[in-house]
């Protein structure tokens, strides 16, 4: 038969139209997966991205504004057609009318930030130069346009002053560091006053608990209590002032500026954090301006019940989190595996723990959480807390949920997923290198240590790689062992004994549930929210791509080394 | 030749010490280090059992101390909160108070007017602590018992108890003896009923009081009131009840018949008339009493069969009415003596030597005894922590009571029960409540229902995808894109609940609210198209059909994918105004709105956040596990089997469809299995993207809760080993079980199929 009289032919292979319908099954997967990913990276960076800041202004008579004033001004969010659908007694009709979610900022002024306008209000828009976005403090961000700065020494700059922006810029800085001085006296300076009081508190209690007559040197350690409590007091009486000064310092110079809709506010300059014209920004003055603000997104802590402001702590949180997990979910997990697959007498014992330790990576991890609380928190915790910070209770230190519990508990989680992966990889070495190992008068650990383990090494990186994947964007379990919505203090930092293992923490998914679901004003929370599941997403992704990509690198290996 | 002529080993092949010390060193390391991990691994589940064991136990009661008191007649027992000083009252109206902790002995004191008036019936109410005590003239006085902790130096705590009597208030006939007495105080509202035996008749006569209140505080009491209900019971009367609410009276006569009358507006109505047992030879009603929270009664026939009736809302009858929602077993002798805790719906029935501690909400018997004395009186500690207990010889015998999960049962995790106020038995989950009395609902069969719920709509969405996915990437597509597709797919696998959780709640379920109608319309037409574009295509020269070659029609399919989607989507509305048109009752006008159709047409609510987002999103986290076991089983389908089926002539999809898919099914089952268990188990996803409303319906655009999700909404607020901490831990045990068996069977089926492909090979 000749390859022509096929082509023309009208054989029809059988279930072609199946085969379709299964090619729909990869292609709605693949869609969902890109899709899901894109709109996340899309909502998670436009964040950052500099906006341009659109004046209103409404037709004659409307009310549809802010304040009822002609024109207001704000950053366009979203656009969207509003069907209004009537399917009345006349035989109904069908209204699409366009509107614009604005973000108008300057909550002090409106009580609210976002705001939707009809198209039909709108008679005319524009984009004016002088309009200022202000990161702040409180309230959120405010859109203005300003109008001088009143300095504490009667001087006045206005806007039209070619000195303005100069002003500006030195007044947002100076604001800045005061703030950060503040910040250390108060937090590292009279921190460190009050951790050495609550000492002395401790000692105290841990003297008159020990009953009846006070020995001779009790009774000067507690003169000398006194005597210490009366320096401190003295030197936080000093830097308590000088914090004062500082803040005063701060509210000495201000701006004063209108609104686009005419309300006119005074700022004190120590209030302001950033500010730039978004009017007035080339494409490379946006790109300077996302990457500021997205490095302030990473490296700074969170403002206004975390709407505002960075998400440091949680990074960091997650990091510790993470890491202690590694340390505590390897050793165990690779000796596990180890024991499996070198020591153990293969039968059907092995084989059942093997397949249940299996069974164990997909028990849900709020189980484990369960697990966590009631053991390490209450159980092992408790009784820390009985044996050595008995003075302190019923305050508990480790009683309560905490970093080091936190990652125990997801070690634990993770350690099957070690388990397999180490195995799998152990089972890989190929039986010759381990013969020639034994053969040249090797033992057996020193065949394990010095050709099985490191053979094996990528395998159980995988593993680890996977289980910190895991691990990282776990929340479930964490709620109930120790993360908390906002935590003062890091689990690792410069003050003795630099490791807090017993202080709760920050966690990106927990930050994500926490802001979507008990954020006084979720919509306000959204665009910190798409941010922070983006980081979390770049995080997990990665870590997962990575395994994935020693996984695949590994099996060529392999393959070709088989013997 | 003989072994002794061997020469002795060189040096250089003699094995260092320290290698043989570190390798049986290693040897044991490893061993012990190994086992104790996987023990400690399986310890999860030892701990959790070891929580949840407490639930199924009764109490604990044990005897701590026998006092004798002065013999005599004694008409009352009461007990303080802390339940270290007792009281008993004598017929000579002298309380004694009894130190049972410390060493202060029996404290007497009288109640004033006794002596002059002479004692009657008397009442005890143990919340208040005031005894309501009828004279023999036809008076009443509420005698406030006023128990007073007073803490030493030491802080250790020492009760200190005295009376304050009300002056003595009329009731009923003048100057004859009350029989009974009681009375009950809802703040506004203050009723005494008592019985009277006048000329061998007994009249029931009933007083409402008023407090005068003033800037100087509560004033004093007076008479506002009265009434006889004496003619309202047909029969002859022998005892009565008043409901702490005060609106109410509980009359049981001679014949067995229980009278319910309720105060409404400015008199007495009978309510209801009960015969609770009416079957028996002898009907009579032997003990009438409420339990905690005085919404239940329950009554014990001289039998001893024991009956339970609470107050509910009969959608039949419209006011709320006494039913019988329990049955108790039956007592074995006489019944004389009851006494209800003030802290749960516990109580305890005795008489003779016998006495039983009942949990009246499970009907379970917490704890009974055959004791060697005969008990006349007893009362339950405020705390629920002690029993005491008054023999015929005058003797106090005091027992500690432990029974920390008294509420918890079998039956009440997975029973039906019936709660007070529900108007039938139900399965129901709610573990806190406004008021004391509330009785914790702890059936865990809605939160099963839910995980069910939410795991059947999960897979629905998920398991086409996820097998189409995979027979189309094992089979048909080319092996150099399979490299790159599958790692996207199994990164699919990695976004963290949390997230997905968050997109469905704030993200999806408000696209999907306005556009079910689409949503619909796109799970019809896009498969539709795939069958309709692909029989075409089949039906099409092989010279056009060479176009897309074998392998790449996932990258055709896309644009017409997203053009149907796209067409179906904007087509929803349309379909919507065709479709789901309902008329408003209100207004009369008709809409065109699929959530306000699904109600009107289902009967069942619509949802924002519902099964249908969560099913969607769950998706995300079932697809690529299922899609990457079933196409591991799969492709490792020895490949001799494939070819001798395409060399017989087969099509690839007879191929795939006849040789591969069965071959593989087992692995195909195990995949399914394992998705399961991804779903049972997921908890971020469903906490947020649901109400988490504990409901029992299988209704796609309502919520559920699972019990995943009510452990993390409820278990960080659960006091620790409190019966909600361990009622939780049971469900984190079952789902433990769940997860743990479903995945079990999935690996054992891999096991099966690896041994099925070694002798196809």
């Amino acid at each position: 038969m000749h390859k022509n009289d096929f082509l023309s032919s009208d054989i029809k292979p059988s279930g072609e139209g199946m085969v379709w319908i299964t090619s729909m099954g990869l292609a709605v997967g693949l869609t969902m997966i890109v899709f899901l990913l894109g709109m996340i990276v899309y909502n998670g960076l436009e964040v950052f991205w500099p906006k341009s800041v659109v004046r209103l202004e409404l037709k004659e008579g409307s009310t549809a504004g802010l304040r009822n004033a002609p024109a207001f001004a704000g950053e366009i969010v979203k656009t969207q057609t509003k069907a209004v659908q009537s399917l009345g007694a006349d035989g109904g009709s069908l209204l699409r009318q366009r509107e614009y979610q604005l973000f108008v900022g300057n909550k002090d002024v409106y009580g609210f930030g976002y705001k939707f306008i009809d198209n039909a209000e709108i008679v005319g828009e524009s984009r004016p130069s002088e309009i200022v976005v202000a990161e702040r403090l409180e309230y959120g961000n405010a859109i203005f346009i300003p109008k001088q700065f009143t300095l504490a020494d009667g001087s006045v700059v206005g806007a039209d002053d070619p000195a303005f922006t100069a002003t500006f810029d030195r007044q947002v800085e100076e604001g800045n560091e005061r703030r950060a001085e503040i910040r250390r006296i108060e937090r590292d300076q009279i921190g460190a006053i009050n951790r050495q009081l609550d000492a002395i508190r401790l000692g105290r209690r841990a003297i008159e608990n020990k009953g009846g007559e006070l020995s001779v040197s009790d009774r000067q350690e507690l003169s000398d209590f006194d005597a210490t409590v009366a320096t401190l007091q003295a030197e936080y009486e000093i830097l308590a002032a000088k914090a004062r000064g500082l803040r005063e310092l701060q509210g000495a110079n201000k701006i004063v500026y209108t609104t686009v809709d005419g309300a006119e506010r005074t700022l004190s300059s120590g209030d302001l954090i950033d500010y730039y014209y978004p009017n007035r920004l080339s494409f490379f003055d946006k790109v300077g301006v996302f990457v500021h603000r997205f490095w302030g997104f990473l490296s700074t802590e969170p403002r206004e019940a975390n709407t505002e402001g960075g998400i440091f702590p949680a990074i960091f949180g997650t990091f510790v989190m993470t890491l202690l997990m590694s340390v505590a979910v390897t050793p165990f997990g690779v000796l596990a595996a180890i024991y499996l697959r070198e020591y153990a007498r293969q039968g059907p014992f092995v084989r059942a723990v093997r397949v249940a330790v299996n069974n164990l990576a997909g028990v849900p991890s709020i189980v484990f959480g369960v697990f966590g609380l009631g053991f390490f928190v209450y159980f092992v915790g408790g009784n820390i807390d009985r044996l050595f910070y008995s003075l302190s209770l019923p305050t508990p230190t480790f009683g309560t949920g905490g970093v080091l519990w936190a990652s125990l508990t997801l070690a634990l989680m993770t350690v099957p997923v070690v388990i397999v992966a180490t195995e799998e990889a152990l089972a890989a070495v190929s039986r010759g290198s381990r013969e020639g190992s034994l053969a040249c008068g090797a033992s057996k650990w020193q065949t394990i240590q010095r050709i099985v383990l490191p053979a094996s090494l990528p395998g159980i990186l995988t593993g680890l790689i996977l289980a910190m994947a895991r691990g990282a964007g776990e929340v479930a379990p964490l709620m109930l062992v120790g993360v908390v919505k906002l935590a003062p203090t890091l689990p690792l930092d410069g003050i003795y004994p630099f490791f807090h293992l017993e202080r709760k923490f920050m966690h990106l998914g927990f930050h994500i549930y926490d802001l979507g679901f008990q954020s006084p004003d979720s919509e306000a929370a959204k665009p910190m929210v798409f941010a922070t599941t983006f980081l979390l997403i770049l995080l997990v992704v990665c870590l997962n791509l990575g395994a994935i990509m020693i996984r695949n690198h590994l099996r060529k290996k392999y393959k070709t080394s088989t013997f | 030749m003989s072994a002794t002529s061997t020469p002795p080993v060189p040096a250089r092949f003699q094995v260092a010490k320290a290698t043989l010390l570190m390798d049986r060193f290693m040897n044991h390391f490893i061993k012990i280090g190994g086992l104790s991990v996987i023990v400690a691994v399986f310890g999860i589940f030892v701990f959790i059992l070891i929580q949840i064991l407490p639930l199924f136990k009764g109490a604990e009661v044990g005897e701590l101390k026998t006092i004798p008191l002065e013999k005599g007649v004694y008409l009352q027992l009461g007990i303080d909160e802390w339940s270290e000083l007792p009281f008993a009252l004598q017929a000579d109206g002298d309380l004694q108070f009894i130190d049972v902790v410390g060493d202060r002995g029996v404290t007497t004191k009288s109640l004033p007017f006794v002596a002059e008036h002479g004692i009657g019936g008397v009442h005890y109410n143990q919340l208040a602590q005031r005894l309501t005590v009828g004279t023999a003239d036809g008076r009443f006085s509420l005698v406030n018992i006023r128990y007073k902790p007073a803490f030493s130096a030491n802080g250790e705590r020492t009760v200190d108890a005295d009376l304050q009597a009300d002056k003595l208030l009329p009731i009923g006939r003048p100057g004859v003896p009350i029989k009974e007495i009681a009375y009950a105080d809802a703040g506004s509202r203050k009723l005494a009923v008592a019985t009277q035996l006048v000329d061998g008749r007994v009249e029931i006569h009933a007083v409402t009081l008023v407090q005068k209140r003033s800037l100087m505080g509560a004033g004093r009491t007076s008479i506002d009131t009265t009434y006889d209900l004496t003619g309202k019971i047909n029969g002859a009367i022998s005892s009565f009840l008043v409901a702490a609410q005060a609106d109410s009276v509980l009359v049981t006569t001679d014949s067995g018949e229980v009278v319910y009358l309720f105060l409404e507006g400015d008199d007495f109505q009978v309510r209801q008339t009960l015969k609770p047992f009416a079957h028996l030879p002898n009907p009579q009603v032997g003990l009438l009493r409420y339990v905690f929270g005085d919404v239940t009664f329950v009554a014990v026939a001289p039998t001893g069969e024991t009956k339970g009736y609470s107050l509910y809302l009969d959608p039949k009858v419209k006011t709320r009415q006494f039913g019988e929602t329990k049955t108790f077993e039956n007592q074995p002798g006489v019944t004389e003596v009851f006494a209800a805790s003030v802290r749960n719906k516990a109580f305890v029935l005795a008489g003779e030597n016998h006495a039983r501690l009942v949990f009246s909400t499970t009907e379970a018997i917490r704890w009974e005894k055959d004791l060697d004395f005969s008990v006349k009186d007893a009362v339950i500690g405020g705390k629920y922590d002690r029993m005491v207990f008054l023999d015929d010889e005058s003797k106090l015998h005091f027992y500690r009571l432990k029974d920390p999960h008294p509420e918890a049962s079998f039956d009440a995790f997975f029973g039906k029960l019936w709660y007070e106020g529900a108007s039938e038995p139900k399965y129901d989950w709610q573990s806190t409540g406004g008021s004391d009395d509330f009785e914790p609902k702890l059936s865990l069969v809605p939160l099963i229902v839910g995980t069910l719920k939410g795991t059947f709509y999960a897979l629905l969405f998920a398991v086409p995808i996820a097998l189409l996915a995979a027979i189309y990437t094992s089979q048909f597509l080319k092996p150099e894109i399979k490299v790159y597709v599958k790692p996207v797919m199994e990164i699919m696998a990695s976004l963290p609940s949390v997230v997905l959780g968050f997109l469905a709640a704030l993200w999806l379920a408000p696209i999907l609210e306005n556009r079910v109608p689409s949503i619909l319309l796109i799970v019809l037409l896009v498969p539709l198209s795939a069958l309709v574009f692909g029989w075409g295509w089949a039906r099409l020269p092989p010279r056009i059909r060479l176009f897309i070659p074998q392998g790449y029609e996932f990258v055709v399919f896309f644009p017409i994918m997203f053009a149907v989607g796209w067409l179906a989507w904007n087509l929803g509305p349309a379909a919507e105004r065709i479709l789901f048109v309902i008329t408003d009752p209100t207004t009369g006008t008709r809409v065109a709105d699929f959530r306000l159709w699904w109600p009107a047409v289902t009967g069942t609510p619509f949802e924002q956040r519902n099964s249908l987002v969560v099913g969607f999103m769950m998706g995300f986290a079932v697809i690529p596990i299922v899609f990457t076991i079933a196409e591991d089983a799969l492709s490792n389908v020895p490949q001799s089997l494939r070819s001798g089926s395409l060399a017989l002539g087969a099509s690839r999809w007879q191929t795939a469809f006849r040789i591969v898919l069965p071959t593989a099914s087992a692995g195909i089952f195990s995949a399914l299995m394992i998705g399961l268990g991804r779903a049972v188990g997921e908890t971020m996803i469903v906490v947020m993207a649901t109400g988490n409303t504990p409901i029992m319906e299988w209704n796609i655009f309502s919520g559920m809760r699972t019990l995943a999700a009510n452990i993390a909404v409820e278990l960080p607020e659960a006091p620790h080993h409190g019966t909600l901490y361990r009622s939780l831990f049971l469900g984190a045990m079952v789902l433990f079980i769940m997860t743990f068996v479903v995945n079990t069977a999935a690996e054992v089926m891999r096991q099966r199929l690896r041994d099925r492909y070694k002798t196809v090979e």
